[in-house]
């Protein structure tokens, strides 16, 4: 299981570095929604399978759909991918450079960190994974938000509402 | 500090980065604006659930409320300049240029 973890939080940073090299938006946006389902897969790794269905159903669906349809709109007659320019090549290179110097640094031994130990995998199993547990911890956390966190949910509910007229209004050009 | 917590503040650091770097296109730091928000995301609703402190977990559904609404604002913003030059080239972006 930790391996799994292990593997799909590389495979993160790895999709993180893909979109932070700067390509043409469209390999942009394939490579967050990639590592937004990848991000999915280590919150369920710790249990938590209500706020891996967020990412998926709010971000990955909402929130990226809207980028996909203004990327279409923007795009350009040539796209740029990662083997077509050496800029983004090398940034992507450097990147994950970076990434493999950290897992080196994992893998060699015990390591201290402002105060904390950390060496090996032992940190990406979650401990009393078998079997039900007796409260479903995410669930109960986001159903929460409606009675103890009812204020968060009304600022909330409202900047969403305010939002949506700042959105019309500054595309009107009525700043 | 657990591993794969220094993974994604790496994460995150990668995002900054590549926000705070233009190329052409300017969706492109869009994008990464919206990576940093993934990775706050996860690191915050790993360390809810990692923690076992169930109220907390409230604190990653508002952020992504929050994402949402500046997400908007960022296309809406994104959407003008791109109807009054064309392209988002951010070379466009040079009316302030002495």
């Amino acid at each position: 299981m930790m391996y799994i973890v292990f593997i799909m939080g590389v495979l993160y940073v790895v999709g993180f570095i893909g979109f932070s090299s700067k390509p043409s938006p469209v390999y942009g946006g394939m490579s967050l929604v990639v590592s937004g389902g990848l991000g999915c897969g280590i919150i369920m790794g710790s249990g938590g399978s209500f706020l891996g269905l967020v990412v998926f159903l709010v971000y990955l669906g909402g929130m990226m759909v809207v980028f996909g349809y203004t990327i279409a709109m923007a795009t350009e007659e040539y796209p740029e991918t990662w083997g077509s320019n050496v800029v983004v090549l090398g940034a992507f290179l450097v990147g994950l450079l970076m990434e493999v110097f950290m897992i080196m640094w994992l893998f060699s031994g015990e390591h201290e960190l402002m105060g904390f130990y950390f060496g090996g995998l032992e940190d990406l199993m979650v401990l009393g994974e078998e079997g039900f547990e007796y409260v479903r911890e995410d669930y109960s956390g986001g159903a929460s938000l409606y009675s103890y966190g009812f204020w968060f949910l009304a600022m909330a509910g409202w900047m969403l509402f305010v939002s949506i007229f700042i959105a019309i209004e500054v595309t009107r050009k009525r700043y | 500090m657990p591993y794969i917590y220094i993974n994604i503040i790496l994460a995150f650091v990668i995002s900054l980065i590549g926000t705070l770097i233009y190329r052409s296109h300017l969706i492109s730091s869009l994008l990464c604006l919206e990576g940093m928000i993934l990775s706050l995301f996860t690191l915050n609703a790993l360390l809810s659930l990692n923690i076992n402190f169930t109220l907390s977990t409230i604190v990653p559904l508002i952020l992504l409320v929050f994402a949402a609404c500046e997400a908007a604002v960022g296309l809406a913003l994104l959407i003008i300049i791109s109807n009054t030059y064309g392209l988002d080239y951010v070379q466009n972006l040079n009316l302030l240029q002495c």
